[in-house]
């Protein structure tokens, strides 16, 4: 059995892969219990399983577990930061961006590593960010309203 | 009436969590001593099974167990008992399951599904409902009329694929078509779609060591319905079945009737004492859930010159697919309610539900309704053009109003609502922006329609709800809605501060749904829990603060006139003295620690009053206990060469009686129109040799954020109900409705092309163009 040694959230950690397809969803959630990160597609399309990998957004019902070796992942459980949400998160709630919840996560994590990349990122570069993952209850356009806002709130962290 | 937290923008209470990945969903529940599950599909729209080898699955790693039907042969339903969790002797669509695999791990289970080898013959399949119907189509079940159903609800016809003839007959169809001046008929289609909801189902279920109770936990809109279903499955009392429902990552319907719960469930009767889990795969949410709508139909409508609608004939016909239950409900009230919110003396409809070889079909947000008034949404337009009359003039004359009848013999009141105020408003607001006629590129049109739509329930749907007072002021609210994002959660915390009084702060709605410790619920459909659910809140919470009352008198030896209630407190009017509820919520101790009065916790409840079956001759009756009316309009333009179709402007108003939460409102308008615009010009479920074809979202295209209307209006009137809690109508569905007649009147407008069918992709668009260019 091969070992997955990486980083989780700031936390090292050493993970027994058993055999067959396992993929980095599968390590975050069924061996790491981190059921934040959701699997709506298996197959990449959904963008509900969006994580952060050295910094890109990834799908991570579609990276092989192995990939993830050496690497930092972050996932939305490693967001908020001492009882205080990330502007991201907050942008989400103020801007009315979520219903179900399940595409939530992995849309946050997306706007996480675009915004974190490039502060000044264009809407254009936001749009086509959102629109890389499914939402069926919202519409989207408070999911766009929230990505700008979260620019905004990061700008202002940043600066102030 | 000022109201501090109904009518207000209050932030979902769930929303911290949602935000942080918190919320448990169903495949995110684990079990000590938990298998896996993985069901075997047959990939064959129609076989006999002639024999299941399961010898080798049997021996591959971590198998616990392999079962085929044979080894536990039953059926289940709730209204309309046809359908075997595993197929026995008969597939009757592609991804039924065949042979179910229980491994230690999924991906042990899912190793040896391949090493079970099943042979078949063959058999001819159907998919389209009208040649389902023909007298010589295969028959999808042999003996429909034998099947146990609801039999004042389901009326199938003997030796057909027909398990479900709707017929609504109001005044006199000949008559009606004999005073009309002109006529306008065409045929119409509403394919078979996905909900496509981002959460895939899935069901986890353990019997006990002995086989005698059952917990299950299941992405489930209506846990009690499910648990009735598993009763009459297993002959185990319902007291001895628990389901739980924990958040649901969107429903639409998908998860509201019981589809895939019975096969986990059979599984898990295998193994007792283990947990035994599945969570669909995304292709088996389009091959082995439900789908939705399926119709095809005709509609005919007389009217006068003057614009007067004398009467109105339909007949659809529904590809319910291989089973019953879920679909039959649909078929009526598409029925009964493709008529549109207009008052037409003579109705004349037959709705078939009808068997094929396709995976069954269940509700889909608003189901019927979309239907339906695709139908008469479209006719009503054509019908101005042949008139040579404003579409808006002929809408508004015919109009449902207080004092006028509508299809199933209910004479409107005057809290209907402003149909014809939510017209004004869109078209409005759609007019406010100016585009030409045609320019190089594009042709541009405008287009609206008016809706209405009844909820579908049992006669008995009903809410219930307790009421537990902490010591430290806080209420513990439980009912058993369902939150699938539509925010219910906040809606009833709001609803219960106000009742009670309280800081919404002080208000916890339980978020933990099951059968054994939640009060007794219909189900979540038919956005009905803010009306329903609203009262019982209502009704619960002045229960507990009488009971506090009494508490108070007994502490000061008075009389209730004497005590006064505010704000979650209670004041002596003479003596200036106050108990506060919290202070109360254990009875009240004395000095000596004497206690006395009793705990403060209350139930209250609330049924929809007088509902009744529609009469199985006339189709009519008082079926439903209330009805939202609204209106929809849309800009769009048409890319000349490529016929792709963007929207400028998509305008929505509902008259929804009270908004308890406008924002909750406005996000359950923008999602249900971009869900409309899907099926409008992407959505359809596409088979090849009898199997779906497009089983992911490469093949399923939802849409997505570039996919959106440029520009949303919403507007909400409120006409206060005299029924619902603080007025309010029912509404989360209703968006969904007229999307694609509002946009196929604007395509006639722009195109002066006639599209009767959807979805209208780029292809089906340029094809249309180039026609009619050749046509000219």
């Amino acid at each position: 059995m091969d070992v997955l040694e990486f980083t989780v959230n700031g936390i090292p950690r050493k993970v027994l892969l058993e055999e067959g397809r396992i993929m980095l969803s599968d390590v975050l959630r069924d061996f790491l219990g981190l059921t934040g990160t959701k699997v709506g597609c298996g197959a990449g399309q959904c963008g509900s399983c969006t994580v952060v990998m050295n910094g890109d957004a990834v799908t991570s019902c579609v990276v092989p577990a192995a990939k993830a070796q050496g690497s930092e992942v972050l996932t939305i459980e490693g967001l908020a930061k001492e009882g205080k949400l990330h502007p991201i998160q907050e942008a989400f709630i103020e801007a009315d961006a979520i219903q179900c919840g399940f595409c939530t996560p992995g849309l946050i994590m997306r706007l996480y590593s675009v915004l974190t990349k490039d502060p000044h990122a264009s809407e254009e570069v936001l749009k086509e960010a959102v629109n890389k993952h499914l939402c069926r209850c919202t519409g989207y356009e408070t999911i766009l309203d929230a990505a700008l806002l979260a620019q905004k709130k990061m700008l202002n962290e940043e600066n102030a | 009436m000022d109201h501090k937290y109904v009518g207000k923008d209050i932030v979902r209470v769930d929303a911290i969590a949602k935000v942080t990945g918190e919320p448990i969903f169903i495949a995110d529940m684990s079990f000590p001593n938990m298998l896996h599950a993985k069901a075997l599909r047959a990939g064959i729209p129609h076989a006999r099974i002639l024999n299941i080898d399961t010898s080798e699955a049997e021996s591959m790693p971590g198998v616990v167990k392999v079962a085929i039907g044979k080894d536990r042969p039953m059926l289940f339903g709730a209204c309309f008992i046809d359908q075997p969790p595993v197929a026995v002797d008969v597939v009757r669509h592609a991804g039924e399951a065949v042979a179910v695999v229980i491994a230690k791990t999924g991906h042990q289970a899912q190793a040896a599904l391949s090493k079970i080898k099943v042979q078949y013959e063959s058999l001819p399949y159907v998919l389209d409902p009208i040649e389902a119907m023909a007298p010589d189509a295969p028959l999808v079940h042999e003996h429909v009329e034998n099947y146990w159903r609801v039999e004042s609800a389901a009326f199938p016809i003997p030796g057909t694929n027909v398990f479900h003839h709707y017929k609504l007959r109001k005044g006199d169809r000949e008559k009606g078509f004999s005073e009309s001046d002109v006529i306008v008929e065409s045929d119409f289609e509403f394919p078979l779609s996905n909900h496509a909801a981002l959460e895939p189902h899935g069901a986890i279920c353990r019997f006990d060591a002995k086989g005698g109770s059952i917990e299950i936990w299941a992405s489930q809109q209506g846990p009690f319905i499910l648990r009735d279903v598993l009763s009459g499955m297993f002959k185990i009392e319902t007291s001895k079945i628990r389901v739980h429902s924990p958040y649901l990552g969107g429903g639409f319907g998908g998860k509201s009737d019981v589809a895939m719960e019975p096969l986990v469930a059979w599984a898990a009767s295998f193994v007792p004492g283990y947990a035994v889990k599945l969570i669909l795969t995304r292709q088996e949410v389009f091959t082995s859930s439900l789908l939705g709508r399926g119709m095809k139909g005709t509609m005919k409508l007389g009217a006068k010159l003057d614009g007067t609608l004398t009467a109105l004939e339909a007949t659809m016909y529904f590809a319910d697919g291989a089973y019953a239950d879920a679909a039959f409900f649909i078929d009526t009230v598409a029925g009964h309610n493709c008529t549109g919110p207009y008052e037409i003396p003579n109705c004349h409809v037959d709705a078939y539900g009808v068997y094929t070889n396709s995976p069954p079909v269940g509700a889909f947000r608003g189901y019927g309704h979309p239907e339906g008034e695709l139908m008469s949404g479209r006719l009503l337009h054509m019908l101005a053009k042949k008139l040579g009359m404003p579409h808006e003039e002929l809408l508004k004359k015919n109009f449902l109003a207080p004092g006028r009848v509508n299809s199933v013999g209910q004479v409107m009141k005057e809290d209907m609502g402003d149909l014809p105020g939510c017209l004004d408003v869109v078209l409005e607001a759609i007019d406010a922006d100016k585009y030409p006629k045609e320019d190089e590129k594009y042709f541009y049109g405008k287009g609206f329609a008016a809706m209405f739509k009844s909820p579908k329930h049992a006669a008995n749907a009903g809410s219930t709800c307790s009421i537990h007072m902490n010591n430290d002021g806080c209420a513990f609210v439980n009912l058993s809605g369902i939150e699938m994002g539509q925010g219910v959660y906040t809606v009833f915390t709001q609803m219960a501060a106000e009742v009670l009084q309280i800081p919404i702060e002080k208000v916890s709605v339980y978020n933990s749904i099951d059968t054994q410790n939640a009060p007794w619920e219909w189900m979540t459909v038919a956005s009905l829990q803010t009306y329903r659910g609203g009262r019982a809140i209502q009704n619960a919470g002045s229960r507990l603060i009488e009971l506090g009352m009494k508490n108070a008198c007994q502490v000061w030896h008075c009389e209730a006139e004497t005590v006064g209630y505010a704000e979650g407190v209670y004041t002596h009017k003479d003596t200036g003295a106050t108990l506060s509820l919290g202070q109360l919520a254990r009875g009240f101790m004395m000095k000596n620690g004497v206690t006395i009065g009793e705990p403060l916790q209350a139930t209250g409840w609330y049924r929809v009053a007088d509902v009744e079956d529609p009469d199985p001759e006339t189709g009519m009756g008082n079926v439903a206990s209330s009805w939202t009316f609204g209106a929809q309009a849309c800009y769009l333009r048409v890319e000349k060469t490529t016929g792709e179709v963007e929207i400028l402007h998509f305008a929505s108003a509902f008259d929804i009686g009270k908004a308890i939460n406008p924002r909750l409102v406005r996000g359950q308008m923008r999602g249900g129109v971009v869900q409309g615009l899907g099926a409008a010009f992407m959505e359809e479920v596409l088979f090849k040799d009898g199997v779906i074809r497009n089983t992911n979202f490469s093949g399923y295209h939802i849409p997505k954020l570039k996919d959106i209307p440029k520009k949303q209006s919403m507007f909400i009137l409120e006409t206060p109900h005299e029924v619902g809690a603080w007025s309010a109508r029912p509404i989360a569905e209703h968006p969904i409705v007229v999307v694609a007649p509002v946009v196929m009147n604007a395509m006639s407008d722009a195109t002066g092309i006639e599209f009767t069918r959807i979805p209208l992709t780029p292809d089906v668009v340029l094809k249309a163009l180039s026609e009619s260019k050749q046509g000219r």
